[in-house]
């Protein structure tokens, strides 16, 4: 980074103010680089999480970033898609190599998140979900035949999976839900609804949590959807999120086999699932952020405004300066919350503030940057509406910010204010 | 049969560089592969993923951390690397790089070497044919197209007045140009998977530059900045006196 000392600039008189057709002499505002690494996190990174990071970075601004525009506008998730991030070797980054993913860090992980969430979080969700929501779970509760069925098909995007636990009237209260499950000989019958579900119509495979009617206990299955009973639609009425497939899954009294359990007992099961996509979460929510800086810094140099770049003014700046601030901040949280993953002493406290943190300036961020670019910034020609829009969305699933509150305000206080 | 791809490190599109006392200084940014050596590597795993039983060796002259550049080879396929360690001023110029490049391609024993036709940073196309000069092999520079036929090579390349078809025979050195093989991206997996693969590290033997660099200053080009007036009509034919007759 460059050392810039503040001089006071010379005073224009008001009368000699330049025509706004002259150019302001060029500046020398940092590159983006410069903007999202300012603590030289990099050093601190693996050679290898930093050519991951690089290489998703490359793959993710020259193929899916110029397009996210208008997929979100149209309301698709391109079917291409699942195969290429397969390829890329995007699903599974943390899984091991024997199960067909990348085998590498946590830490990894959260940087392929950022770098997809630059692009849209809606393509993050669906690597989200694949990776954390649904690979984690077989790998970490399932049997050597469920890895073995699924873990490598996932990996390549040859299949698809969605994670069922929300329901239309259970969100973050999720011990409310309704979904039965009970069994009958050697099967498990499941019945029940579940909504906001990404990928749910794509889905191949299911990981559903229902609670067993005989014990009271909540259960996990892997769910094929193609049996008897399993149906999804879509929500196509989200004004966020657009570019995610959405969905309602409707069991009705679908039986899976006892091998199709997951290893779990209890609402943990499902809980320990979203620890590691909300983990990816602070990574990915950055990456969107920085986005919206960028496009702002960039809008802002090119547009001049009472004779000079939008960037020369006072509280043009304040803001610029705030978003750089508090995303940097998250960075930094983001980084230590990554090597407390590496090394296994994360704890959910850790991941409900980083969660909380990093989306809160991820969004405002993005409202700052939606301000900023006028009235450009409430089309989809620029992103800085389309991630506020998402963000949205990312405030509240994961566990709402009220949610991750009260999941701080209890772990410092030691009483629960659910 | 083996192929030598050499590939340098070059400063990332992002880097700011300064001139500082004649030197040039590169900072706030990676360091990358240079692109144009990438279609080179790209070029050799083309050929082997089509059938030919080749070993693919990844090869520089460079700082310890060119190291990062060799380990963007393997990911995308190369089989082994090199490296030899030399500071970039101790080099010197690029027919003492060349020199020990090709000292070590023949301690390789390739038959073919593909490198960049031009360095993204010093804009400098000498490196091919210094080492082409250094073997006694035949070169084909600004390559398109290329396939081998037994040790026989057929090369489409861009001539000063268009393409050229040129046949030689190996060992050979070929210089890359863009349409020659779009670079995969890397893939994770590869990645991690390279980490495992060989790196040969050692100091490269003493350079023999044959010049020295006695000072470097920037080229600055200030721009006119000038913005027409006045009817479109008459800022078209503005534009175009200025076009003619240069902006002064």
């Amino acid at each position: 980074m460059s050392d810039t000392t503040a001089e006071p600039p010379t005073p224009t008189p008001s009368t000699q103010a330049p025509s706004p057709r002259t150019a302001a002499p060029a500046a020398t505002p940092m590159t983006r680089r410069e903007v999202e690494d300012t603590f030289d996190l990099d050093a601190l990174y693996t050679p290898e999480e930093r050519m991951i990071r690089d290489a998703v970075r490359e793959y993710v601004q020259s193929e899916l970033a110029p397009h996210a525009g208008e997929w979100w506008r149209e309301g698709i998730f391109p079917e291409h898609l699942p195969r290429a991030f397969g390829e890329m070797g995007m699903l599974g980054v943390a899984i091991p190599e024997a199960y067909g993913g990348a085998g590498a860090t946590a830490t990894a992980y959260g940087l392929v998140n950022r770098e997809v969430e630059a692009a849209d979080s809606g393509l993050r969700s669906f690597v989200s979900v694949q990776s954390s929501l649904v690979m984690w779970p077989i790998l970490t509760y399932g049997s050597e035949d469920l890895k073995k069925a699924w873990l490598p098909r996932l990996a390549t995007g040859e299949a698809i999976g969605c994670f069922g636990l929300t329901e239309p009237d259970a969100g973050s209260d999720p011990g409310a839900m309704t979904t039965r499950c009970k069994r009958v000989g050697d099967d498990w019958v499941i019945r029940g609804t579940k909504r906001w579900i990404t990928s749910g119509t794509r889905a191949d495979v299911a990981i559903i949590w229902a609670r067993d009617e005989d014990s009271g206990r909540v259960l996990g299955f892997v769910v094929e959807t193609d049996r008897e009973g399993f149906r999804a639609e879509d929500i196509k009425t989200k004004a966020s999120m657009r570019l995610s497939v959405t969905s309602e899954l409707h069991l009705d009294d679908v039986a899976v086999p006892d091998a199709n359990r997951l290893d779990v007992v209890g609402l943990k099961g499902a809980l320990s699932c979203l620890s590691q996509a909300r983990f990816g979460i602070a990574f990915g929510v950055l990456g969107a952020g920085f986005a919206t800086l960028d496009e702002a810094m960039h809008y802002l140099e090119d547009r001049p405004s009472f004779g000079e770049p939008l960037t020369g003014k006072q509280l043009v700046q304040a803001k610029l300066a705030d978003m750089w601030s508090d995303l940097t901040k998250g960075s930094l949280l983001a980084y230590r919350l990554g090597r407390l993953k590496d090394e296994g002493a994360i704890t959910p406290t850790h991941i409900s503030m980083a969660k909380r943190d990093n989306v809160r300036a991820a969004l405002q961020a993005a409202r700052h940057a939606r301000d900023l670019l006028g009235g450009n910034g409430i089309t989809t020609e620029y992103g800085a509406m389309r991630h506020m829009s998402n963000l949205e969305t990312v405030s509240t699933y994961e566990g709402a910010d009220a949610v991750h509150t009260l999941i701080l305000g209890r772990a410092l206080t030691g009483r629960a204010a659910f | 049969m083996k192929i030598v791809t050499v590939v340098r490190r070059v400063p990332d599109v992002e880097a700011r560089v300064e001139v500082d006392g004649g030197d040039v200084r590169v900072s706030g940014a990676a360091w990358s592969l240079d692109g144009m050596d990438e279609y080179g590597v790209e070029q050799a795993l083309r050929m082997r993923e089509g059938g030919l039983d080749a070993e693919v060796v990844a090869l520089a002259v460079g700082p310890a951390d060119t190291e990062e550049v060799l380990r963007t080879a393997l990911a995308m396929g190369a089989d082994r690397a090199r490296l030899l360690v030399a500071d970039d001023a101790d080099v010197g110029d690029v027919l003492a790089r060349a020199r020990l490049l090709a000292d070590a391609i023949r301690e390789e024993g390739a038959d073919l070497v593909l490198t960049g036709g031009k360095q993204a940073d010093a804009d400098s196309a000498a490196l091919g044919p210094a080492l082409a000069e250094h073997l006694g092999w035949p070169l084909a520079d600004w390559t398109t197209h290329l396939e081998l036929d037994g040790t026989q090579v057929r090369a489409v390349h861009d001539g000063d007045a268009g393409p050229e078809t040129l046949a030689f025979a190996l060992p050979a050195v070929v210089t890359t140009q863009q349409g020659l093989a779009e670079p995969r991206y890397p893939t994770l997996p590869n990645i991690m998977k390279a980490k495992r693969k060989p790196l040969d590290v050692a100091d490269a033997p003493p350079a023999t530059p044959v010049t020295n660099v006695v000072g470097r200053a920037p080229e600055r080009r200030e721009r006119a900045r000038r913005m027409l007036d006045g009817s479109l009509e008459d800022q078209a034919r503005e534009l175009a006196r200025v076009l003619r007759e240069g902006a002064a």
